[in-house]
């Protein structure tokens, strides 16, 4: 992040305006749409299915959130998303913390195998193995239970690599001075490793909270109980299936919008909050094993 | 030696304790399954009781069934389209970003273009179902020159690339900040030297940026690779009667077939050729952009 961009060369004139007209045209191909589905979101329903584009509500109302939320029993597949992905998420933050302290302890005796261990479980992408995710949830209990859910995808290679690259940059001689204080590594791990690693308990929390509420396929996986799904496999019966959504007969755009902000929303809330943890966690994620 | 392995064993005794749990949910959650579809692939197709072996009958079955050839097709099409656009439009997007001074309207790009990378595919495809529809955002478009309105989501025609576009809607800004990234972090003296020879601002681009992002390009390109063949999520959002020959994906294929149709063996035996597959093609992108070279 150094390169103050003052004293940067420019482009000559022509290019120079080129580059600020593609520039707009991709906010405008990005924003565009996305402010077209919060418009219609907070339009009366008459409005959103009239023709003619909706940018600006006049006046905003609620009625299209108030619709969906009551009839399609939107809270439900609500409060089990943030159920399935907040749980999920600490157990994850947990687990993969908890990986990475062992793997950055290099007197360890194994740890090249325990570290390939976990690298081999990153080599297949976990959609390939589907069949063979439900058969052994089925044998064991799992399938349509959000224990399920939360289990699956417990800790993942990608977690744990990004907590131990964090680990690594802690300076062994503190853990050193403690154990000689006598503490045990339990206590190590969390008053020192934890500790000073807040930036990356956040940044893999959130995009592990990000990864969950998304969640499509796990859920179509191990669900078939319509009661626990989540809301992106409900907001897409919402949006595409509505005979199958509690008999409701017709759902307007704004209703629809108002599913599609409702699943949105929150993460981009989550977003602001957590922005700053970004790029470093993309930057750690990218460096080659 | 050996007695001292096992004095190291012992002082080390917690941490194997710790990592227990870890290793224990990677054999049951991630080793096992794997395993597991593998051999039933080689078995009769049945989810309960025990499973005759059938030898290679599923893979012979799926290879010649109609529905897996289609998702063959389908997959590498979409997969393809969507590896090499997502690679050159979050390219250019870096590019031209890098080229703006001012932060605080870069970030704001930035930062708008990502979004959507935030977003479950259910609610991009709520998205497209808005701006594609019979009075939606791109028809009004249209209109301005006087073209008919056209049902972009029951057009065959379009099936393809509004699922392609889709995904470049959505990724774009992640990638774009993986390579703005690696930009951020080249050294400020190389453009120093360059104004010194005389380079103009096109030219450092060409000399010095697009060199100093080959690791990236390389990350990305096999990040992008093992993704051909896997795209899911978003088929199974968009698909409808209408699009289906056209967007139906061996990820559906194997979800249609093992999970809702109980038809475990066929699916498993699907699902190990695009294991295969993936395998291929990330072996040939690897090999092709020299990736283990250094």
């Amino acid at each position: 992040m150094k390169s103050r961009l003052s004293k940067k060369d420019n482009l000559p004139l022509g290019l120079s305006a080129l580059n600020i007209l593609l520039l707009v045209l991709v906010v405008v191909l990005m924003g565009l749409p996305m402010l077209n589905v919060l418009a219609v979101s907070l339009s009366t329903q008459a409005k959103s299915d009239a023709p003619g584009l909706v940018l600006l509500p006049t006046p905003p109302t609620f009625e299209g959130y108030t619709f969906i939320w009551k009839h399609t029993n939107l809270p439900r597949p609500f409060f089990n998303t943030v159920y399935v992905s907040v749980v999920g998420t600490v157990l994850h933050v947990l687990m993969a913390s908890l990986a990475g302290y062992i793997l950055c302890q290099n007197k360890l005796p194994f740890r090249k195998a325990m570290t390939t261990f976990i690298l081999l479980t990153m080599t297949v992408p976990y959609e390939l193995t589907m069949i063979g995710i439900y058969a052994v949830n089925r044998d064991l209990g799992l399938t349509n239970t959000y224990a399920g859910l939360i289990i699956n995808g417990m800790v993942s290679g990608f977690s744990v690599f990004l907590m131990r690259n964090y680990f690594q940059a802690i300076p062994l001689s503190l853990a050193e001075s403690a154990r000689i204080d006598g503490s045990g590594e339990w206590r190590i791990f969390s008053s020192i490793y934890l500790r000073l690693s807040v930036s990356g308990l956040m940044t893999i929390g959130t995009l592990e909270l990000i990864r969950r509420w998304n969640n499509i396929t796990m859920t179509i996986t191990l669900i078939s109980d319509m009661k626990k799904w989540t809301l992106p496999v409900v907001l897409r019966f919402i949006l595409f299936d509505q005979t199958s959504t509690s008999g409701t007969s017709y759902i307007f755009a704004n209703a629809k919008m108002a599913a599609v902000v409702m699943t949105a929303l929150p993460l981009v809330v989550l977003y602001f909050f957590t922005q700053s943890f970004f790029s470093s966690g993309i930057m750690i994620g990218s460096v080659k094993e | 030696m050996n007695k001292s392995l096992g004095r190291q064993l012992k002082k080390y005794r917690i941490f194997y304790l710790m990592f227990l749990p870890v290793a224990v949910y990677f054999i049951i959650f991630t080793y096992y399954p794997f395993l597991r579809g593998l051999i039933m692939s080689f078995q009769e197709n049945r989810l309960l009781g025990n499973r005759p072996f059938a030898g290679l009958a599923n893979y012979r079955f799926v290879l010649k069934d109609s529905n897996f050839l289609a998702a063959v097709a389908n997959s590498l099409i979409i997969g393809l389209w969507d590896m090499v656009l997502y690679f050159f439009f979050s390219l250019g997007f870096a590019l031209i970003l890098n080229e703006l001074v001012h932060r605080t309207v870069k970030q704001t790009i930035q930062t708008i273009a990502y979004i959507p990378y935030l977003f479950s595919w259910a609610v991009i495809g709520g998205v497209w179902v808005l701006i594609f529809d019979l009075q939606g955002l791109v028809n009004q478009f249209l209109s301005i020159f006087g073209t008919e309105p056209i049902f972009f989501l029951a057009t065959p025609d379009y099936a393809r690339p509004l699922i392609i576009a889709m995904g470049v809607w959505r990724s774009m800004g992640y990638f774009a900040l993986l390579f703005t990234v690696a930009i951020m972090n080249i050294e400020g003296q190389l453009y120093e030297a360059a104004r010194i020879d005389g380079a103009s601002r096109f030219m450092q681009i060409r000399k010095i940026i697009l060199p100093s992002l080959i690791p990236t390009m390389k990350t990305i390109i096999v990040l992008l690779s093992i993704g051909v063949l896997t795209h899911f999520d978003e088929i199974y959002v968009m698909v409808n009667p209408a699009n289906r020959r056209l967007i139906s994906t061996l990820l559906l294929f194997v979800y249609e077939t093992g999970i809702l149709n109980f038809q475990t063996g066929t699916a498993s035996a699907g699902a190990t050729l695009v294991m295969a597959g993936t395998l291929l093609i990330t072996g040939l992108m690897r090999k092709f952009i020299g990736y283990d070279k250094e």
